[in-house]
């Protein structure tokens, strides 16, 4: 809704060319789109509207898989002028195939002359085209040094510039950045380097690349199982408010991760949650939704609930969540024998995703599903039962875990020692104080999104001049009906015979 | 390798292996105080390997010892002095015999403190694949007591303390012990009365007075005619309505929803 309305005035032409771009993506070749979004990060620049920048970055990751050699050389070729020393820099950067080495000179001298301005574009559309470099590099393995060397030489560049304006810019080269170490193998490395960035950005208020480096910092802890120092992490910094959704949405992930281990599953439920809400369409990020969600269904169960049956016939998630679902199925029977031999089955699967050690904590979940599930059914059942229906150990042990579960308040009841047996008392009431907590949460809830759309609403630049003036001439017009009506007012007035006129 | 580091080392590896533990802990302050002017208690990747394992071994003698003089704190220090050997250096020191055992030390002490959180990022941390984890016998036993721990099969935990896998883990049992006689009591909320003789079962005490010092402790009645634990058992307490917090809900409301309209 205000993405319309904001392409009133000076958006107009840009929101043209897109409609142009829109029901013809095909013909729309990579380098006529880089060339496009360099001319909006110009005009972001220019106007101090971070909006075109984002625009663009948004349409990096699908302008990533059409990238190669010629493409990038004949962006750049094309957008900077002939003699500049930026362009034989950044052509230095990719990668030069035997094969089109001539054509491409052609490209280049044939065709920039044309139209482009003699000076160099604005330096950040020189930080995006690296951008592009970088991650076209990436593509293929034997170019990650260069990589690394072109990802260092773009940081120093950046950090040299320092322009507010390049910030959404920054934070995607960190990415790419990450990336960089991660594929060569050497992410631990990188952390130091994070760590100082982190520091500079958030001296800059530069909320972007500091949300931005927050994850990377997180990440690579956590893929180092480094869980203390990462929690250690979140508690220091403050998450730029400011900062875009999908970086909320690793953010939450990563704490969400953090807190699990931790053994705080309710602060972790919340977190993946809200992971989950803010991530990127299914469909767009299959993968980032499925792992979400395979640590929510777990911490879930933690929890003692029993996530929802749809969730398992989501088309995106139904495969890759499998394992979970008949992990759920056997914490819902409460067996243990079923479950150790789920485990067992899936161990590989949960090694991978790394939530093989949350899975084996559900264990203690499964005895107290069962015992919650005996004591609903049984007024008064023995230990010896117990014991045999969850196929315990002994009935000394039966009789440990049942008075573990009515300390914790899992269930309702009494062990009678004398007669070996358990009593189960009548379940509570589920009306009082928690469910006006509950309505209190997610009232809360609903007026938090209220206003947090309130404030996301944008207007028009100066568009509320145009307004008042309009408010002007309606006063105006409502002076001159209060003159007529009073006026009238007056003709009638003396008619009946004269008297002082309202007065207004 | 200093001379004077090599004697010492050799000094507190032959004081231990004779379980001389006074001497062994002389040698002991006086190898630290070598190790820290030689610059090894926080050692760089830069020294040589023979060094750092010198180092690596005199660290880990001395957790051992810790454990052996019945000194946690001690203990605490000396395995965070080893966690820079452990984990940054790993890549450049042969793997320690030792290292195993001591890791497993760390866990248990965490469970006996009670400090599962800890425990269970301490677990994740640990440089081994998953299904290891119940492979390394040093590793599994403190695994397996925290499930027991957790499922409530304290009779387990109380057969276990005779599988240690190391001399040293059994210090920790009855430490172990008395943390579980305090998750254990949930005797007040599951039972009204309690025999005496089985509630010495059940808490495993061996004597009737230790029954008796530690109902004390917790406040229990005690019928001693009966020969029972008699648990007051508070009567469904009537409902309090949190009002100040309701009002404060409403009044939050409705200066919301002014806000809207």
């Amino acid at each position: 809704m205000p993405d319309v309305e904001m392409k009133t005035e000076d958006a107009k032409q840009a929101a043209k060319k897109e409609d142009k771009e829109k029901p013809t993506p095909i013909i729309v070749t990579p380098v006529v789109e880089i060339k496009s979004n360099a001319v909006l990060i110009e005009r972001a620049v220019s106007t101090l509207e971070p909006r075109f920048t984002l625009r663009v970055l948004r349409s990096l990751a699908a302008l990533r898989k059409r990238l190669d050699n010629k493409v990038l050389r004949d962006a750049v070729s094309e957008i900077y002028p002939k003699d500049s020393s930026t362009k034989s820099t950044l052509l230095g950067w990719i990668p030069v195939a035997s094969a089109e080495v001539s054509s491409m000179d052609i490209d280049a001298s044939s065709v920039p002359a044309s139209k482009l301005s003699s000076s160099d574009p604005v330096p950040e559309v020189e930080v995006y085209l690296r951008l592009l470099i970088l991650h076209h590099l990436l593509t293929s393995q034997n170019n990650y040094t260069r990589a690394k060397e072109l990802a260092q030489e773009t940081i120093s560049n950046i950090q040299r510039l320092n322009r507010r304006s390049m910030d959404p810019i920054a934070a995607k080269v960190w990415y790419a950045v990450e990336r960089t170490y991660e594929l060569s193998g050497e992410l631990a490395e990188a952390r130091p380097m994070f760590l100082a960035a982190q520091r500079t950005a958030s001296l800059r208020h530069d909320d972007e690349t500091q949300a931005s480096l927050i994850n990377r910092l997180l990440r690579s802890y956590i893929q180092y199982n480094l869980y203390d120092q990462a929690d250690k992490l979140v508690s220091k910094t403050n998450f730029p408010a400011s900062a875009s959704n999908s970086q909320y949405a690793r953010y939450h992930y990563y704490i969400g991760r953090i807190k699990a281990v931790k053994l705080d599953y309710t602060v972790a439920h919340t977190n993946l949650q809200q992971s989950i809400r803010r991530a990127p369409q299914p469909r767009v990020a299959p993968g980032f939704y499925q792992a979400v969600h395979k640590f929510f269904i777990v911490v879930e169960l933690l929890m003692g609930d029993i996530p929802d049956r749809s969730l398992f016939r989501h088309p995106v998630l139904e495969r890759s969540l499998e394992p979970y679902f008949n992990i759920v199925k056997t914490v819902r029977t409460g067996s243990l024998s079923q479950f150790q031999a789920t485990l067992h089955k899936h161990a590989a699967a949960f090694e991978t995703d790394r939530t093989y050690t949350l899975v084996a904590r559900l264990r203690q979940n499964v005895i107290k599903t069962g015992i919650r599930r005996l004591s609903l059914s049984y007024a008064r059942i023995s230990l010896r039962d117990i014991c045999v229906k969850l196929h315990l150990d002994s009935e000394e042990d039966a009789e440990y875990i049942v008075g573990k579960a009515i300390r914790d308040g899992v269930i309702e009841g009494r062990i009678v020692h004398d007669k070996g047996w358990m009593e189960c008392g009548a379940q509570k009431s589920t009306y009082g104080p928690e469910v006006s907590e509950m309505f209190a949460k997610r009232i809360g809830y609903c007026l938090e999104l209220h206003n947090e759309s309130v404030k996301a609403m944008r207007y028009p630049m100066n568009a509320h001049r145009k307004e008042l003036a309009d408010a002007e001439d309606a006063r105006e017009r409502e002076k001159e009906l209060v003159k007529e009506i009073a006026e009238g007012e007056l003709d009638d007035d003396d008619g009946l015979g004269g008297g002082p006129g309202p007065e207004f | 390798m200093s001379t004077l580091l090599s004697r010492l080392h050799s000094d507190v590896t032959r004081t231990f292996s004779s379980s001389n533990l006074q001497k062994c802990g002389e040698h002991l302050s006086k190898a630290k105080l070598a190790l820290i002017e030689s610059d090894l208690i926080f050692p760089s990747v830069h020294k040589k390997v023979e060094e750092l394992v010198a180092a690596r071994d005199i660290l880990e003698i001395g957790a051992f010892w810790s454990i052996r003089t019945k000194d946690v704190p001690s203990f605490d220090r000396y395995f965070s002095q080893l966690q820079t050997f452990y984990n940054d250096l790993s890549s450049v020191l042969p793997p320690s015999q030792r290292e195993y055992p001591i890791r497993g030390l760390n866990l248990i002490r965490l469970l006996t403190q009670n400090r599962i959180a800890d425990f269970h990022t301490t677990l994740e941390s640990l440089p081994l694949p998953a299904e290891k984890l119940v492979t390394n016998p040093y590793i599994q036993h403190p695994v397996n007591l925290e499930l027991w721990l957790m499922e409530g099969s304290y009779s387990k935990v109380w057969n276990a303390r005779e599988e240690a896998p190391a001399e040293e883990y059994k210090f920790f049992v009855d430490s172990l012990m008395g943390t579980i006689r305090q998750i254990a009591s949930c005797e007040e909320a599951a039972y009204h009365v309690l025999p005496l003789k089985d509630a010495a079962t059940l808490l495993f005490f061996r004597t009737q007075s230790e029954v008796l010092n530690f109902a004390q402790e917790r406040n229990w009645q005690i019928d001693i005619a009966a020969g029972q634990i008699v648990f007051p058992h508070k009567s469904e307490e009537d409902m309090e309505i949190p009002r100040e917090k309701l009002i404060a809900n409403d009044l939050v409301y409705a200066r919301e929803l002014e806000q809207i309209v």
